[in-house]
């Protein structure tokens, strides 16, 4: 007898494992892609631990002239986006920070508190320095606040950060888990892999605006986005047999990012197998995916492992919202054991073509034109190959494309800063498999 | 023609250190104590003893949600349950998985009383409901041991065991969805006389008692219950048996033993047979593939003739297997020899 589904309000999660389970004989590794569907998330304004929306505006003078005035309007776009009801604040980053709205903690949005946000929004001055350590504790600091809440926060700046790199490595720590965080650079001076850091740790997407004019879009969309998330915590649980070693756990799509080590051990005390939590953030109805690669204690022929138990579930609950089993089967048929999952070579081409990328730019900065040209060539081809067509034209921009199914470039001079930063902003951005989506 | 008597009647202590004379209709030997009950084949025993993963020596969790796979090393558990088979002083059992299912919710148990009593069990756990196969394997063991103990006459026992094991059934879980199912049973007894046996058969839901015999025997080859199901529940009140053995619910059951506060009151048969025969008991995993009584005969006869009821166990289970094998399949056969005819 099947039990009957849950209601749509009640939320739940749908797992589904692609893989070829058969290993050859003496074979370990086992690698799985496993899709993600959350559905009956709810949105920001009805989540039962409420919701609260933190916008952090970069005011050091390098925003000065028509940056500042597109960030103010861009904020003033994203407070008139957040729904009712939900807690909110702006704040002012400099090398030092101020909370702009509300003076302090947050303040419930409605037709006042979104008109005198707004107000306070236009008053945004650029002076000082770029300290984003700073502004991220006192986010965290608001955030905590509302434990259990769905906690967002959006980050602007356009440069670099100011402060001591172990600085800001110390501060990610803390904020990871207290709120997730989506990050904007704007202009053409910060630092594309200290923002890939900020919002890979704090589990938000990340964007370059190339046009000033377009932030008041992008926040009014990203806000209405986050609008439509009212699921907190997700995590996901992973539980491997005794003797397995875990290689990775990566989140592929919609963009590349290791939560290899953001692993907290929740096994039983005593139990031979392995089991550890990995934070999702927070979900919307949305669809995302990961790739789960491990080495298990090979078996003889014919010998049917369960390899991983991959589960969805909200921090404090042990509640399973979803489920897949990743299996591994011994044989000595080579027909069988060298399939491969389409999926499986997919996203593993994808990592590459992420990594391929950054590879080649920072060889590009170091003046290692060898290494630049091998990576960035493969970067073409596997592009072409997969048909992620957006970073195809992204690299079209940064290197002369001889043959991409091969591979085979000429490096350019003189390449627009610009699009060499949204090529590297750009490189964690994965497509589907063909014909699925 | 069957080459075993299950019903001999032992008159000494099998304990060689005692061997004193024995009542028959004791249940321990007066002297000495030695239990005369035989017990073999219990699925239940089966599944205790395999509780450990043999890869990893891990102790499987009763009732946590493991998927089939040891919590420790990952290895699929084998059904412990996969394939059964048994044989007591010439009777015998097989039980097997099938080829569909993923686990064996079916059970039996057999006994034998030294006194010469032989009692057979098999059930069908439901498998919509939670832990089938342990209602299954309580139910056989429970009415097992009420057959084999029991004091009254063959009818009433019968009677007694089935609705024993239903209290036992009754309290694994709670309705809708605790665990169920069904039941047959039969208990063979020699006659004071020496001169036949009576068979006291009892069921409850669909598995079914058959005799099986050569086409030319007095004592003719026949099914000896009717199903609690919907088909033969319509057919009774007159519906067409080609409609109703076609429609969707033909084989959805309507007497089970589960969670219900009151167990359902068994139904029972008794056969005193004129000649000799197997008796089998058996899950719809067989009848639902071969379910003519004169088929199975046919199919049973020979292998229990050439080698013994365990051959013709298998050869049945083997049959059903070939033809799909879509559900679990046990299959219980006691050889029944009329003595002092000729």
């Amino acid at each position: 007898m099947t039990r009957s589904a849950a209601p749509p309000s009640e939320p739940s999660f749908t797992v589904e494992v692609d893989q070829n389970p058969y290993l050859h004989v003496g074979a370990a590794q086992v690698d799985a892609i496993v899709t993600v569907t959350a559905s009956g998330a709810g949105s920001a304004a009805t989540a039962g631990g409420g919701a609260v929306e933190i916008i952090l505006v970069d005011c050091s003078s390098s925003m000065s002239g028509s940056k500042i005035h597109a960030a103010r309007e861009a904020t003033v776009a994203a407070v008139r986006q957040i729904r009712d009801g939900v807690r909110f604040a702006v704040v002012a980053g400099t090398h030092d920070v101020a909370q702009v709205y509300p003076s302090s903690g947050t303040a419930v949005a409605d037709d006042r508190t979104r008109h005198e946000a707004v107000q306070a929004a236009r008053s945004l001055l650029a002076s000082g320095g770029t300290a984003i350590g700073g502004w991220l504790t006192l986010a965290r600091h608001i955030a905590e606040q509302h434990p259990g809440a769905v906690r967002h926060a959006i980050l602007l700046t356009d440069g670099q950060n100011g402060e001591p790199p172990d600085v800001l490595s110390g501060v990610l720590a803390e904020c990871a888990g207290a709120f997730v965080c989506d990050c904007r650079g704007v202009g053409t001076d910060w630092n594309v892999d200290e923002l890939r850091r900020i919002s890979s740790a704090l589990l938000g997407g990340f964007e370059f605006i190339r046009e000033p004019a377009r932030l008041a879009d992008d926040f009014a969309e990203m806000m209405s986005t986050a609008m439509g998330k009212g699921l907190a915590d997700v995590l996901l649980r992973l539980w491997t047999p005794k003797g397995s070693r875990i290689r990775f756990v990566k989140q592929v799509d919609p963009t590349i990012a290791d939560l290899t080590d953001r692993r907290t051990e929740t096994g039983r005390p005593g139990s031979p197998a392995a089991q550890g939590d990995y934070p999702l953030g927070v979900w919307g109805d949305e669809t995302r995916i990961y790739h789960v690669c491990l080495d298990v204690p090979a078996q003889a022929v014919g010998a049917e492992m369960l390899a991983a138990r991959v589960g969805l579930r909200r921090a404090g609950t042990d509640d399973v919202l979803g489920q897949g089993l990743v299996k591994a089967l011994w044989t000595d048929d080579p027909a069988l054991s060298t399939r491969i999952s389409r999926q499986v070579a997919h996203f593993t081409g994808q990592a590459e073509l992420a990594d391929s990328i950054q590879e080649g730019l920072a060889a590009l900065r170091t003046g290692d034109e060898r290494t630049a040209t091998a990576r960035l060539g493969r970067a073409v081809a596997l592009a072409a190959g997969s048909g992620n067509d957006e970073t195809a034209q992204l690299l079209g921009r940064v290197v002369d494309v001889v043959d991409a199914p091969t591979g085979t470039i000429r490096l350019r001079r003189g390449v627009d800063k610009a699009d060499e930063m949204s090529l590297d902003t750009r490189s964690t951005r994965t497509v589907r498999v063909r014909g699925t989506d | 023609m069957i080459d075993v008597s299950p019903v001999s009647r032992p008159t000494t202590c099998p304990n060689p250190a005692c061997a004193e004379p024995v009542d028959p209709t004791a249940n321990f030997c007066e002297a000495c104590g030695t239990d005369l009950a035989v017990r073999d084949g219990t699925t239940a025993a089966v599944a205790a003893a395999a509780a450990t993963c043999a890869n990893c020596g891990t102790t499987a969790e009763p009732g946590a949600a493991d998927d089939g796979y040891c919590t420790g090393c990952g290895l699929r558990r084998r059904d412990p349950a996969e394939h059964v088979e048994t044989v007591l002083d010439g009777v015998a059992g097989v039980s097997d998985r099938g080829r569909v299912r993923e686990t064996n919710q079916d059970a039996m148990a057999l006994g034998r009383h030294l006194a010469g009593t032989v009692a057979a069990v098999v059930c069908d756990g439901v498998s919509t409901t939670l832990t089938p196969e342990l209602a299954a394997t309580t139910a056989a063991d429970t009415a097992l041991e009420a057959l084999l103990r029991g004091r009254s006459d063959g009818a009433t026992r019968t009677r007694d065991a089935v609705l024993a094991a239903g209290k036992a059934v009754g309290k694994l879980g709670r309705a809708p969805h605790g665990p169920s199912c069904t039941l047959v049973s039969a208990l063979v007894q020699p006659l004071p006389d020496a001169e036949g046996v009576d068979v006291h058969i009892g069921w409850i839901g669909d598995s079914r008692a058959y005799w099986l015999a050569p086409p030319d025997s007095p004592e003719p080859s026949r099914a000896l219950t009717r199903d609690h199901s919907w088909a033969t529940e319509m057919i009774a009140v007159g519906m067409d048996p080609a409609e109703a053995t076609a429609d969707r619910r033909a084989h959805q059951i309507t007497r089970w033993l589960g969670p219900e506060d009151r167990p359902p009151v068994p139904e029972l048969a008794h056969l005193r047979p004129t000649a000799d025969g197997l008796l089998l008991l058996c899950t719809d995993g067989l009848w639902n593939y071969l379910d003519d009584p004169a088929e199975l005969a046919a199919a049973a006869l020979g292998p229990a003739a050439e080698s013994g009821p365990l051959a013709a166990a298998v050869a049945l289970t083997a049959l059903a297997l070939e033809a799909g094998g879509r559900d679990n399949i046990t299959i219980v056969l006691v050889p029944v020899t009329v003595r002092s005819r000729s």
